[in-house]
């Protein structure tokens, strides 16, 4: 069976590509294999009949000479410039370079140290193409000199759209990586904060960086990453949540297992914990691993207001997981099963309420929440001309008018809409998601078997959570396995000055994050002295 | 077979809500009337000497279970008999504490729904919990066990409140001699709950610091207890002997009474759900002993076995008996003596004499060598 199927598959393929579209492989060809002349049909072999492959013949020097580039990745007004002044430069005419020594200090004087870089092989020349570089074939040399014309044009970096603030750092990533990694090293200026690169996509060949703070990051970890980076096989790249996918350590579950941000501050704050930035091309989105389930509810500005409020309000994020996820299923349980937790006032109104309602509660439940979900996922892909008109219906057809007409009733409103918000607290957008899916399952149950199938659900959640590891750390550290020294910034914020240690759980290389130090007070009075 | 290990927290919530399970669903030393704080008092210093024993006695050949322990001193044939035994005797408990729990369920919240489907749900569950492993039942425990201490606090602060607590309930001490209490703490409560730690001498071979484990577990059995205590107070104070005796559900029959204000009024089925986490991981814990027998028995991974056991310990839990008169009166009058009098006191001190005996023997051995 399967043997016939790969046949099949087989002759498919074939038929549908024809010979002459076949796609070409750069080989590993020695520069000094090949003679100048060939070159470049080489050349033109490889990139096939692409309409931005230029190749174009020049004089640098006295010396016969081919340039490659692809004039839509790279600046060309900076390549006019440098033909002008450096490879055709009127003044320096009266050179040759015969060797590639000689072409080597050439590139050094005339780019600078690290503005050029010798090859020595047609596939290495390719992919130094593909990059945006420009490729200088020099007749009898049997080298290459490449220089970075890369047209780095892209999205300015601006305010972040998913995590924001209101007091601290306005500044997010954005879709270039260099961009990104200076954002990054501005914050942190160490030398042990580290970049190493990986090529991820068969077809892609997306750069993607892994950043770690030598000394600080747990090695064993960091070579995990490194591991799985590496064993990565897939054609394509386009988002870190590809990355994602494809390194945590287990993909049957509703979880994210990594952190994703575009907050500069937050990456940041997580390297110095000892924690590993993978930081993809093309994506403002960072993920950060190890990742626990509470990092999910610390916002990066918790550490910029008053550690009471900053407390609080963390308590109040967990509080809107519980709502979020409880609510519906909590009022569909309580109302089909267990009538009598409701006090006798409340359970009048809400009946009455309800008289009218031709649907059982489970019923109304499910027709509001999937309204609801498909009035958010409108909201986020609709074009934004139309936007006021989805949201005027929205909330007409929600809050109103299926009240009114009685299909459902007013607290069904109530309930929904604060599900809705609770859902929208979470800091980080993946993993309001995981409730949301979750909460359907546990308004399905608790139609079924009230209360008691809510908690079982509950059980079951949780122990799927505690199996869940994230590089291997497990995902409820540091609440199980419980870790006393790390509470301190957990379900509260405890001051700055007091957090002298960084998250035991993910075993850091150093422990100590700063000298411990007493509360900032003001000067001790001399015994005696009198105030003014 | 990777090496799994539960930390010393771990342990002490799963000591903790071990020996709250099913206890605190039927009420413990209520034979003793308005005396049952004495016998729980009695069962904890039972509690803490078994304890003790149970410690010793693994402390004896460090990191082996209690069925590896077995073959140290008898031969292998003689121990996977014995160990059979025990998967039996430990399947069966946790079958009974399902039942008990699958009781509850239909006669306080869900009167309507077949026992068969109470009863499964849970078990499947905790087959999930086994099949990932007794790191994920220890960290399990670990998130609910503060909620088990909340909601014991909440209904005492509810009780106390709306007025219920009457501590002329307590009074006569002693009033029909000491005979009653005597006989609800031997055999009694010597053996349910405390006996029952049995279990821990496969779960204890798994803590990280064996060392500290005796102390640990030792603090466990004390809050445990105190948790009992807190109980039965509030059952005998609050219901009167009478009713509290006569009650299938003493500690639900008192939650009951709590009302506040008109608002916060008929809280026992969230009574139900802090007796839930204790029964999930009494029984996870027993049937991992049962699992545990099983890997040593067949000498494959106990998760193979988890689902399968599940699956018998539900349908058992079901089949044990006819009704819930049936099956506590098993429990009171037949268990005691078949099995756990000697499964829990009887063959470990067996075994530990014998442990001591060669121990002592190879001991005199060396002594000698050594003098030659």
């Amino acid at each position: 069976m399967k043997k016939f199927l790969k046949k099949l598959l087989s002759i498919n393929s074939k038929k549908q590509i024809p010979s002459n579209t076949k796609p070409t492989k750069a080989e590993e060809i020695e520069m000094k294999e090949i003679s100048f002349e060939t070159v470049k049909d080489e050349i033109k072999r490889i990139f096939g009949n692409t309409a931005d492959l230029k190749a174009d013949d020049v004089l640098v020097g006295k010396s016969e000479a081919i340039i490659f580039y692809l004039d839509t990745v790279i600046n060309t007004d900076f390549l006019k410039d440098m033909l002008g002044q450096t490879l055709e430069s009127p003044v320096e005419q009266d050179f040759k370079i015969t060797s590639e020594e000689e072409l080597r200090a050439f590139g050094k004087k005339a780019f600078g140290v690290s503005g050029y870089k010798l090859i020595n092989t047609i596939s290495e020349m390719t992919e130094t193409i593909l990059e945006g570089r420009i490729a200088v074939v020099i007749k009898g040399i049997p080298a290459a000199l490449t220089i970075s014309f890369i047209n780095s044009e892209g999205r300015t970096v601006s305010e972040p759209t998913t995590q924001t603030v209101v007091r601290g750092p306005k500044d997010a990533f954005v879709e270039d990586i260099s961009t990104n990694i200076n954002l990054i090293r501005k914050r942190i200026k160490n030398h042990n904060l580290q970049f190493e690169k990986f090529k991820v996509g068969n077809e892609t060949r997306t750069s993607v960086y892994v950043g770690s703070i030598k000394g600080v990051v747990n090695e064993k970890i960091l070579e995990e990453v490194r591991k799985r980076i590496k064993d990565i096989n897939i054609s394509a790249v386009f988002e870190s949540a590809n990355i994602e996918e494809l390194i945590q350590d287990k993909s049957a579950t509703v979880f994210p297992l990594a952190l994703n941000t575009e907050r500069p501050d937050s990456v940041c704050s997580a390297l110095l914990d000892g924690k590993i930035a993978i930081i993809t091309d093309g994506t403002p989105f960072i993920l950060l691993v190890p990742a626990v389930l509470t990092d999910f509810f610390i916002s990066s500005e918790d550490n910029y207001q008053n550690y009471f409020m900053s407390s609080f309000i963390r308590m109040i994020r967990y509080l809107s997981f519980m709502i979020g996820l409880l609510m519906p299923s909590a009022y569909v349980g309580v109302l089909t099963f267990h009538p009598e937790l409701l006090p006798t006032t409340l359970l009048l109104s809400v009946i009455a309420q309800r008289e009218g309602v031709p649907f059982p509660a489970v019923i109304e439940v499910f027709i509001m929440e999937i309204t609801f979900e498909i009035l958010r996922e409108a909201g986020v892909r609709m074009p934004r001309a139309v936007g006021q008109t989805v949201s005027i219906v929205g909330a007409l057809v929600i809050g109103q008018a299926a009240a009114e007409a009685g299909i459902i009733s007013n607290i069904m409103v109530i309930i929904v809409a604060i599900t809705a918000i609770a859902n929208f607290v979470f800091p980080n957008y993946s993993f309001a998601n995981a409730s949301r899916l979750i909460r359907f399952v546990l308004i399905i149950v608790a139609s079924i078997l009230g209360l008691y199938g809510v908690l079982l659900v509950l059980i079951f959640m949780v122990a799927h959570l505690s199996s869940l590891r994230s590089f291997g750390v497990p995902y409820l550290a540091p609440v199980a396995p419980f870790i006393v020294e790390d509470q301190k910034d957990i379900f509260i914020r405890t001051p700055i000055w007091f957090q002298n240690k960084r998250p035991a759980y993910l075993s850091p290389s150093s422990t100590d994050k700063q000298k411990p130090q007493g509360s900032p007070s003001p000067p001790k009075q001399t015994k005696g002295g009198s105030g003014d | 077979m990777l090496k799994e290990n539960i930390s010393l927290s771990q342990l002490i919530t799963l000591v903790i809500n071990f020996l709250l399970g099913s206890a605190i669903v039927v009420g413990v030393g209520l034979e003793a009337k308005r005396d049952a704080w004495m016998v729980v008092i009695a069962g904890f210093f039972i509690g803490i000497l078994i304890m003790s024993a149970y410690y010793f006695l693994l402390s004896l050949q460090p990191g082996k279970n209690l069925f590896e322990i077995m073959e140290i001193c008898f031969s292998r044939p003689v121990a996977v008999v014995m160990s059979l035994v025990y998967i039996c005797y430990f399947l069966y408990i946790a079958c009974r504490v399902i039942r008990d729990f699958g009781e509850l369920i239909s006669a306080a919240i869900l009167p309507l729904t077949p026992i068969e489907v109470t009863v499964v749900l849970p078990v499947l569950v905790i087959g999930y919990i086994l099949y990932m492993g007794i790191e994920v039942l220890g960290r399990t425990s670990e998130i609910f066990t503060p909620y088990t201490f909340a909601f014991m606090l909440l209904l005492f602060i509810f009780l106390y409140g709306s007025g219920n607590i009457e501590l002329d309930n307590l009074q006569p001490v002693a009033s029909t001699g000491f005979m009653p209490i005597l006989k609800a703490i031997i055999p009694s409560i010597s053996v349910f709950p405390f006996g029952e730690l049995i279990a821990f001498t496969v779960v204890l071979a798994d803590v990280t610091n064996f060392k500290y484990s005796r102390k640990v577990s030792l603090m466990g059995v004390a809050i445990a207890s105190f948790l009992l205590l807190l109980s039965v107070f509030l059952i005998v104070t609050s219901l009167g002997e009478n009713i509290a005796l006569r009650s299938n559900f003493p500690l639900l029959s008192a939650a009951r009474l709590v009302s506040i204000g008109e608002f916060i009024e008929r809280i026992d089925a969230l009574v139900v759900f802090i007796i839930m986490l204790g029964i999930l991981i009494k029984s996870s814990v027993f049937i991992y002993g049962g699992l545990k027998g099983l890997e040593y028995v067949f000498n494959k991974p106990y998760r193979f076995f988890s689902i399968p056991v599940a699956c018998i310990v539900s349908i058992f839990a079901v089949f044990i008996s006819n009704d819930f008169a049936d099956h506590i009166k098993e429990g009171l009058y037949v268990d005691i003596f078949i099995l756990h009098l000697p499964l829990e006191y009887g063959f470990p001190i067996l075994v530990l004499a014998t442990l001591l005996f060669k121990k002592w023997r190879k001991d005199r051995g060396s002594g000698k060598e050594a003098k030659a």
